[in-house]
């Protein structure tokens, strides 16, 4: 190196001092502040729980009130959880519940498989999206339902309908988000990669798939909030296995403390699964919040 | 030390797609290894393609670049461009952007020695593991510039990567990017609007003119070590160079002024206001 200059070495951006007791200080008063914050959280998480099991307790009581409906008092909280209880400790509950967990993997699988190049496709390139443009926003507005009756002539079983009915209902969010994720992308990063060398393998998994990762996991939320609403009607189709064929089954047999637990199971999953859909987008995000 | 290459360009122009403008007209010029050349002038006057074609990430419409004798039609790792912003990779570390060229070029087994040295060069040693989301702006173009001397480039190209930083550190940056160079024998080019940071930087301007973009003055700047705006040298190049400029623009540079409406300069302050009240 050359001589030195006034200006000294490292100068330039660097933090300023801080003294350690106004750090504590400040450290102390956030963590005050984030705990404040998530008690606040959690009390109306739980006074809104209170308030969903007073509204059913409430319709219970009236149902089991009314001469009309009073065959239906087992949709009532109390004899719901005590099946609930049972169906858990029999092991009824996961019985219903695997083979529901697999027909929406596969089919999650198929739209992640499909939708994600597709997406690329459509964000990459103008002349694709503009030749996808109306096909893709017809087909998508056609109510994934309204395939069953092609879906069972088309596929050998029912387990594979199924599965088709719950791929076109997830593609369409995980195509999307990903197309607009990657058509948000910094131009200057695919500049400086091809003047670093970059291949185009090279451009694919070291630039856009990370880039576009926080939207393509949000695109896959979404579509797994779709695929579960999709999920018990698809059910109903031919299948003796599943969350919509115990739905059904306990409809037909009049066991209405069954069919209530089972609608518990359906929204405890679904949540739970969103919710860790949530943590894994908190946690492969590489964007800093401030 | 690497050796810088030897760039000419023979009947360079450039007209942009769809019968576009014509940025460049006919540029001819050379530049010799290890030298620092900076391209100078107003907004519009092509200086910024010009260094585009001279990395390769753009093709002359007419006219050649020959880099070392041989002809570029495309970007090569040899010859790295910095630009305004870092362009750094958010989700990845200070040493996973560094090692990026490496990774890209099939030489990650010269990661573990060439990262540390690298990051030692621009001062930032420490940073290694941090994400670069957490430095300052001044520290992410310090990574960049240590992401582009990683693969021992023959040729740093500069587009104002240093024009959004605050006064200090653009100094600062200046004379180290200058003194790197030299000392490992690389070829910069830069493009600046600033005259300063000309000055600072190069041993030779090269004034361009705009409609269409074209070599209007070249002036040099023999100031050995490191310079300072104090120097006496670097004043009489500053005035060279500003005259150069004046003349390229056709306008002083007082007469900047009438670009302000007249009504504006002849409003009252909020002091002046404050005052009369």
């Amino acid at each position: 190196m050359s001589q030195a200059s006034p200006i000294t070495t490292r100068e330039a951006g660097f933090a300023p001092a801080y003294s350690p007791g106004s750090s504590k200080a400040f450290l102390s008063e956030n963590m005050k502040s984030r705990i404040g914050g998530g008690l606040e959280s959690l009390g109306y998480t739980l006074a809104g729980m209170v308030l969903l099991l007073a509204v059913w307790w409430l319709g219970g009581r009236m149902v089991a009130a009314s001469d009309d409906l009073y065959a239906f008092a087992d949709f009532a909280p109390v004899p719901t959880l005590i099946r609930l209880t049972d169906m858990i400790r029999t092991g009824e509950a996961f019985q219903i519940t695997v083979p529901s967990l697999f027909r929406i993997a596969s089919g999650l699988f198929w739209a992640i498989a499909i939708g994600v190049p597709v997406g690329i496709l459509v964000g990459a390139i103008a002349g694709f999206r503009k030749l996808t443009n109306v096909p893709f926003q017809f087909l998508r507005m056609i109510s994934p339902l309204s395939w069953m009756p092609i879906a069972v002539m088309a596929f050998a079983t029912w387990e594979g309908a199924i599965v088709f009915l719950i791929s076109v209902a997830a593609i369409w969010p995980v195509l999307f988000s990903t197309a607009s994720g990657l058509r948000r992308i910094e131009p200057s990063w695919f500049k400086v990669a091809r003047n670093l060398g970059a291949r185009p393998w090279h451009m694919l998994f070291v630039i856009i798939l990370p880039a576009i990762s926080q939207d393509i996991l949000s695109g896959i939320r979404l579509a797994l909030g779709v695929a579960w609403i999709i999920l018990v009607p698809a059910e109903y189709l031919g299948v003796t296995s599943g969350l919509g064929y115990a739905i059904n089954d306990a409809r037909d047999t009049l066991e209405y403390d069954r069919l209530a637990a089972t609608v518990v199971i359906i929204g405890v999953i679904g949540f739970s699964l969103d919710s860790l859909l949530q943590l894994a987008i908190a946690k492969l995000s590489w964007l800093r919040s401030s | 030390m690497t050796n810088g290459a030897h760039i000419q360009t023979i009947g360079v122009s450039h007209t942009y797609k769809g019968g576009g403008t014509r940025a460049l007209g006919q540029i001819d010029l050379e530049i010799c290894p290890g030298e620092a050349l900076a391209l100078i002038g107003r907004s519009g006057c092509g200086k910024s393609t010009l260094l585009h074609i001279l990395s390769g990430l753009s093709l002359p419409t007419e006219g050649k670049v020959l880099v070392d004798g041989t002809r570029i039609t495309e970007p090569s790792p040899s010859r790295i461009m910095m630009f305004q912003a870092p362009s750094l990779y958010p989700w990845m570390s200070v040493e996973q952007n560094v090692g990026l060229g490496l990774r890209f070029n099939g030489k990650m087994n010269e990661a573990g020695r060439r990262i540390p040295e690298v990051l030692e060069l621009v001062e930032l040693g420490d940073y290694a593991k941090r994400n670069v989301q957490d430095l300052s702006g001044g520290q992410q173009q310090r990574v960049a510039l240590a992401r582009s001397l990683a693969l021992k480039p023959e040729v740093l190209l500069l587009d104002e990567p240093l024009s959004a930083l605050d006064a200090f550190t653009r100094h600062a940056l200046q004379r180290d990017i200058r003194r790197i160079c030299k000392d490992l024998g690389i070829t910069l080019v830069l493009v600046t609007h600033d005259i300063n940071e000309a000055v600072m930087m190069a041993d030779r301007a090269l004034v361009m003119k705009a409609d269409p973009g074209d070599i209007e003055a070249e002036i040099r700047i023999p100031i050995s070590g490191d310079r300072l705006p104090s120097m006496a040298a670097f004043g009489d190049a500053r005035r060279e160079l500003v005259a150069a400029y004046e003349a390229a623009a056709g306008m002083a540079m007082a007469e900047a002024q009438s670009f302000i409406p007249q009504d504006s300069l002849n409003t009252p302050t909020p002091i002046d206001r404050l005052a009369a009240n």
